[in-house]
């Protein structure tokens, strides 16, 4: 008996085990365009996106791979990816021979695997607004001077604030200058003596929140010195910066200082704060939520705020331009057919569809077609006028995934460490990745 | 050194044996080998070629190029194993999975034994339900318990904040568990102790099942308390078991990965990270293949250590039984 327990005891501890990558090899040159007749009949192509979408705006999937079938008559096949491993995923897979044919990716992301080689050139005149796209998602794409992805859509974020709890609180409109923003805080703060209520929802490791601080003071995450890339957010614009965004949280938020943006607009729907800084779809999120979570199909349910959100643009805080871009891998077997298929899921008609499902559409030609039909993103749309984009560096995607922001974020707000402390420390880790 | 090192005289060939007693162990020696033979193929396919991998890796300079062209990775000689081994970051990494193993095995035994005995004191339809109630928890897959911890510790919607919060003079709205290092690793070891101890407690009730009752009555008729016979008899008897699965708790233990994982978000703050997630994010996060490796084989030798004494209780119950 014993030792039967111990033999399948013995056996159980052997199967934690580690896992190895094979690989292979193979890959070919050329432009890939978009142009021209391909015939696909047969063919099927994957196509990897982000959940987004299929939350989001599925039908504008749906709609775009029906146009490219009845032009081509390939087959499409969508999977649908999760942010929290994609990469690690794309990694493994292009390790392999099976690989996807259309690739979405984060427009943060993409300088790495632009700079590794992963994804082929495209031939830009022969996508739909390519003349005008947003340079915050396209510079993502470039590399001396030649083009690897599409950009896909964009987002900017901008205050969302309780309307009810403003007028309660005697604010009368939108606050147009940081000064009104903070003096609505203060009021909005006063009318609620709810221990739990903060004024402001800002939860601690919100990265892309304090990196706009910093640049409305004039700060800068890292810069290039001659070939080297050196850290500024210790010097004095960076830390000015910083300091206003951890007064504004200490002093009006009741978020979780270790948590990071990826609930907040659940969390606002609890009804406990007055404001938060999100992007424009999380207004919509915030005021109904699917019945079931797990299903997309679900009907809609109201929450606590529902009909009492409204939407301005963050005064004085730059956006940084959020958003993703589609690639096809080197490695793709049906690269024209994958290109085709992006010249449909880009093109204006995808775009409009977009549009209406409140996402920021990925040319500046588009954004103004977006403010005008679609009220909601008309303070989107002017935010993605005024954004900002991370350090343009392949090794960019290697600081976030070190977490390297949060980490000293938290670092500062658990009262670990001394805003110069932590960012002297962040800066010398940001300046030995992007150098490394 | 080489001293030691010069060939043993040709012992194995001396004096030649006659032959019906070498064909005899010729067999004898042949069929153990052969009945072994698939496990032992399938470990070497499942376990040996990873870990030959790794270390082969761990030599090298291994990034994303490597990995999508197959090209051979540039011989990096020990540099890996530098870099890591003079990162303050790592020994701190090291300092805490080694103190955690420590807590939550030494919490995990305790419990699990105390629950053990507990057992054998209830009645049949009690135990029945206690290894019915421990089943589910050990059925519950890593990631599962480590979700559901999560959401009962999160500070906006927790039940956790919650309960403690309608305490009369205790305000815990809002309340985040992660805020200090000692109160996020307390949620963490709870939740690997709480699901560790159905293994042990329904291993060690199997072990108790063969103190023999003889022994125990005859301990009380000399006057001895529950203590000194649990001291003096049940211990003892348990020992082999309790040596197996503590060495095992520690393996697992050791190897913290999903736990902490799942409750930072998979971003895991540098106090919340174990050697496990450490080589993870150095591996997969930064694509520097090579550097995860060597921490991994790191992480292997430290636990070696451990194994030596799992593996000489195992021969030791053969020799027994």
């Amino acid at each position: 008996m014993k030792r039967k327990i111990a033999i399948a005891a013995a056996l159980a501890a052997s199967l934690l085990g580690t896992a190895a990558c094979g690989s292979s090899g193979g890959d070919s040159a050329g432009t890939i365009s978009a142009d021209g007749k391909v015939d696909g009949k047969g063919k099927t192509i994957k196509v990897w996106l982000m959940v987004d979408a299929q939350s989001g705006w599925k039908s504008v999937v749906d709609d775009a791979s029906k146009r490219f079938t009845d032009a081509t008559g390939a087959n499409v096949t969508v999977e649908y990816q999760q942010w929290a491993n994609v990469l690690t995923k794309l990694d493994a897979s292009l390790a392999g021979s099976d690989v996807p044919d259309v690739v979405e990716l984060g427009n943060t992301q993409f300088p790495k695997y632009v700079d590794a080689g992963a994804f082929g050139e495209v031939k830009k005149d022969t996508f739909e607004n390519s003349a005008s796209w947003l340079p915050g998602l396209s510079a993502a794409c470039e590399m001396d001077g030649k083009t690897y992805c599409v950009p896909y859509y964009a987002g900017a974020r901008v205050l969302i604030y309780r309307t009810d709890l403003f007028k309660a609180a005697g604010v009368a409109d939108a606050p147009k200058t940081y000064e009104d923003f903070i003096a609505a805080a203060d009021k909005v703060q006063a009318a609620n003596k709810d221990p739990k209520f903060g004024a402001v929802y800002m939860p601690g490791r919100y990265w892309y929140a304090a990196m706009s601080w910093v640049k409305a003071n004039g700060g800068d995450i890292a810069k290039k010195d001659g070939d080297k890339w050196v850290g500024q957010l210790s010097q004095p614009a960076s830390q000015d910066g910083l300091n206003k965004w951890v007064d504004l949280v200490k002093k009006y938020s009741k978020a979780d200082v270790t948590k990071d943006e990826a609930d907040q607009y659940l969390v606002f729907s609890q009804a406990n704060a007055g404001m938060f800084y999100g992007n424009g779809w999380e207004q919509g999120s915030a005021e109904q939520v699917r019945k079931d979570p797990n299903d997309a199909n679900s009907p809609l349910v109201d929450t606590k705020v529902k009909g009492k959100l409204a939407a301005a643009p963050m005064p004085g805080i730059p956006s940084l331009l959020g958003g993703s871009n589609v690639g096809v891998p080197l490695k793709s077997q049906n690269q024209e057919l994958a290109a085709q298929w992006i010249k449909y899921f880009t093109d204006s008609t995808s775009m409009k569809g977009l549009i209406k499902a409140n996402a920021l559409p990925n040319a500046t030609a588009m954004l103004d077609v977006a403010a005008s039909e679609n009220p909601a993103l008309k303070v989107g749309a002017e935010a993605a006028k005024n954004s900002w984009a991370v350090p343009s560096s392949g090794k960019w995607a290697d600081v976030e995934k070190a977490n390297v922001l949060q980490n000293m974020l938290s670092d500062i707000l658990t009262g670990k460490k001394s805003v110069a402390d932590a960012s002297a420390a962040a800066d010398e880790q940001i300046a030995k990745i992007l150098n490394g | 050194m080489y001293a030691v090192e010069t060939p043993p005289a040709p012992v194995q060939e001396s004096p030649r044996p006659p032959v019906t007693r070498r064909r005899k162990r010729g067999t004898g020696k042949a069929l153990p080998w052969l009945l072994a033979g698939p496990a032992l193929a399938l470990l070497a396919a499942l376990l040996a070629y990873p870990m030959g991998r790794m270390i082969v890796l761990s030599f090298q300079d291994y990034g994303l190029k490597q990995l999508w062209s197959g090209a051979t990775a540039p011989f990096a000689g020990l540099e890996n194993y530098l870099d890591v081994l003079t990162d303050s970051a790592f020994w701190a990494v090291v300092r805490r999975t080694i103190l955690f193993t420590a807590v939550s095995v030494l919490l995990t035994v305790l419990i699990g034994l105390g629950v053990a005995l507990l057992m054998r004191r209830v009645g049949k339809t009690v135990r029945l339900m206690m290894i019915v109630a421990m089943m589910f928890v050990w059925a519950l897959p890593a990631l599962v318990q480590a979700q559901v911890f999560k959401m009962m510790t999160d500070s906006d919607v927790g039940v956790l904040n919650y309960l403690i919060d309608k305490l009369p003079g205790v305000d815990f709205q809002n309340h985040s568990w992660f805020f200090t290092p000692t109160q996020g690793w307390i949620v963490i070891t709870s939740c690997v102790v709480w699901a560790g101890v159905p293994f042990l407690a329904i291993t060690l009730n199997a072990g108790l099942t063969q103190v023999p009752k003889e022994l125990l009555e005859a301990a009380t008729v000399d006057g001895a308390n529950a203590w000194q016979s649990f001291r003096a008899i049940i211990v003892p008897i348990l020992k082999p078991l309790l040596v197996i699965v503590t060495t095992l708790s520690v393996i697992w233990n050791f190897g913290l990965f999903t736990q902490n994982w799942v409750m930072r978000d998979g971003k895991p703050e540098p106090e919340f990270q174990t050697l496990a997630t450490y080589s993870y994010v150095q591996a997969f996060a930064q694509n520097k293949y090579g550097l995860g490796s060597a921490i991994s084989v790191i992480t292997v030798l430290l636990l070696l250590g451990a194994m030596a004494i799992y593996i000489r209780q195992m021969f030791k119950i053969g020799e027994v039984d």
